[in-house]
């Protein structure tokens, strides 16, 4: 695999239909990887489809190590593509699969060179299997295997392993790693799912509406301003729109939070929240919804008004029962603002 | 007040009706061809020289008619199935007109078109290629007749190829050609595979076209047997002669045997899995 400096991205915008990404700068050094992150409809795959040549630019261009490739047809941009369906085969086995891009460049070795793909993705036992008879996980590891045995400089993926167990996620991840640190792989991915963005990736890309948002180390992005979808992805739960913080306004709690809610709402973070069954401890009385055991912890519902406040972290089993009433109390120094735009992660 | 589950009863008892009378309108007038001819009468029809040279004739007219109609067909099935442009729906129609149309209709057509004394019927001769009363206006008539099927599979089959399949391809180095070959074939060539039979068997059992342009067929290249007629106007003119009802019944289980093969051909050649997810060289 040739050892690439860099992938990167200048100026460049696609227009499609009435959409219209960037112009969007991106720069992914060899061996690192990019988490393409952004709401649905935010341009994510039109960036990758660009980026691989399926679509044309409008403007601007794609270098490898300063070398422009944008004018070069996919098949002779060596970038790795794999789709959310994964593109696979489904007419050839697993060992055909994986050994395409090898007969496709006349290699005269393909079968053996794909059975070391397939060894290091352990997919030998599946090698006569046809793409349909695998699980996701498998369908997965053929995708990748196939990928990396066409020697790409630069591997394109997209929302890769939605439909994957955690134990099956994890293991891809941590071969994935290991090969483009090995390799010195840059790798762009698009994902909603922040446990495989923050374990493969040093540098989030957020993009809306065809453009980018945010570029930075995840906690840059905790520490910047938010909106509902890079709060969501950084795992913020209490999120609450500028109209639900309006219906709770005549709660001296809640006229509080509505003053501190910036354009797009409002977040609580649970370190934001105290509650107690002394109802002296907070400001306003709000009754448990519910309890429950979620994510190795208790974790208590508690409705304020119309709003639900979400409390995690008590590991013993809490002393309150659905429908007790509680004191509760929100430090506001602590909440954040919301900027406006950016739906729901879709 | 019948309940939920007798009615539903009823309902599948009456489908079954329905579709068992359907299916015995399709296999009890065949069943009654063979028992009518009889073994002696299909055997001596079936080593009658006049008809064995018109079947070989009619397997040559339309295996050249099923090349052209996959030549001509196959691509224009493909633009249908994956782009889109001005005149779409125009080509579509076209393509539709001559399953709508009255197979005499065609004939004369056509006939006019290539009318021998026409200049488009001189062109062809001056090429080598007779149309009229000759075996190249057997195969534009089954072309005519027969190439939708073709097309209309195709582009059904076409159709059903993930983009995305072909696209990873060619992140996989394939040129577009290698990614059509390798991958979109492969995987609509059972589509296709069906299109082509349907347009063979359309073909075989055109009588009205062939009526009008090519009745009797004299030799000319690639035909270099005697003067013949295509099968179903040989079982016609059988028919039409006087107490020709045997004749023409004993032809016809011939024909509808050699018609038999071809597609237990295909389908042998289907299960052997040449070009579908069960083995095979493609796999």
């Amino acid at each position: 695999m040739a050892i690439v400096t860099g992938v990167t991205v200048r100026n460049l915008e696609v227009e499609r239909g009435g959409f219209r990404l960037g112009p969007i700068d991106l720069a992914i050094e060899g061996g690192t990887a990019a988490i393409l992150l952004g709401p649905s409809g935010a341009g994510k795959t039109t960036l990758l489809r660009a980026i691989a040549g399926f679509l044309g630019l409008r403007e601007g261009s794609v270098e490898v190590d300063g070398v422009p490739v944008d004018r070069e047809p996919p098949e002779r941009r060596g970038f790795g593509f794999v789709p959310p369906s994964l593109g696979l085969f489904p007419h050839r086995r697993v060992a055909r699969n994986v050994s395409y891009p090898l007969e496709i460049a006349g290699a005269s070795d393909a079968s053996a060179q794909a059975r070391r793909w397939m060894e290091r993705f352990d997919l030998v036992p599946l090698a006569h299997r046809y793409p349909h008879e695998l699980s996701s996980g498998q369908q997965q590891r053929v995708a990748m295997a196939r990928a990396l045995a066409a020697h790409p400089r630069f591997l394109l993926w997209d929302e890769p392993l939605s439909a994957l167990d955690v134990e099956s996620r994890d293991v891809l991840l941590r071969l994935v790693r290991e090969l483009i640190e090995r390799e010195g792989l840059p790798l762009l991915l698009v994902t909603h799912d922040p446990t495989t963005a923050l374990s493969l990736g040093s540098r989030l890309v957020v993009l809306d509406e065809g453009r980018v948002r945010f570029q930075g180390r995840p906690e840059e992005l905790a520490r910047g301003p938010l909106n509902r979808f890079t709060a969501r992805f950084l795992g913020y739960e209490n999120l609450y729109a500028p109209h639900e913080l309006a219906a709770v306004s005549d709660l001296p709690l809640g006229a509080a939070l509505a003053r501190a809610a910036g354009p797009g709402g409002l977040v609580v973070p649970t370190e934001a929240l105290r509650w107690s069954v002394e109802r002296w401890v907070g400001d306003t009385s709000a009754r448990v919804r519910s309890v429950r055991w979620s994510s190795a912890a208790w974790s208590i519902d508690l409705e304020l008004g119309s709003l639900r406040l979400h409390v995690l972290g008590a590991h013993d089993a809490p002393s309150v029962r659905p429908g007790a009433v509680v004191g509760v109390g929100i430090d506001l120094g602590k909440v954040k603002p919301l900027e406006g735009s950016s739906g729901p992660a879709g | 007040m019948v309940a939920p589950s007798a009615r539903g009863s009823v309902g599948s008892f009456v489908g079954a009706v329905l579709s068992a009378s359907l299916i015995l309108l399709f296999v009890l007038p065949l069943v009654v061809l063979f028992l009518y001819v009889g073994w002696s009468g299909f055997v001596q029809e079936a080593t009658n020289d006049g008809f064995l040279t018109s079947i070989r004739f009619t397997l040559l007219a339309s295996g050249i008619a099923v090349g052209l109609g996959l030549l001509t067909g196959v691509p224009l099935g493909y633009v249908l199935a994956r782009y889109r442009f001005r005149g779409r729906s125009f080509v579509e129609s076209a393509v539709l007109l001559p399953v709508v149309i009255p197979h005499l209709v065609v004939g004369i057509a056509l006939l006019l078109l290539f009318a021998p004394d026409g200049p488009v019927g001189r062109f062809m001769a001056g090429l080598g290629l007779p149309v009229f009363d000759a075996i190249w206006g057997v195969v534009l008539v089954m072309l005519y007749v027969g190439a939708s099927y073709v097309v209309l599979a195709s582009q059904l089959a076409f159709r059903a190829v993930d983009p995305e399949v072909v696209d990873t391809a060619r992140s996989l180095g394939a040129s577009p050609g290698e990614a059509f070959a390798t991958v979109t074939l492969p995987q609509s060539a059972r589509g296709i595979a069906t299109g082509a039979l349907l347009m063979w068997a359309r073909g075989v059992s055109e009588i009205g076209g062939f009526l009008i342009l090519a009745y009797a067929i004299e030799p000319s290249p690639p035909w270099f047997g005697p003067p013949t007629a295509p099968a179903s106007v040989y079982i016609y003119d059988l028919y039409q002669s006087s107490g020709g009802l045997e004749a023409a019944a004993a032809a016809s289980c011939v024909l509808v045997l050699v018609a038999l093969a071809i597609f237990l051909a295909v389908r042998l050649v289907d299960r052997a899995g040449l070009y579908t997810p069960r083995g095979g060289w493609l796999s």
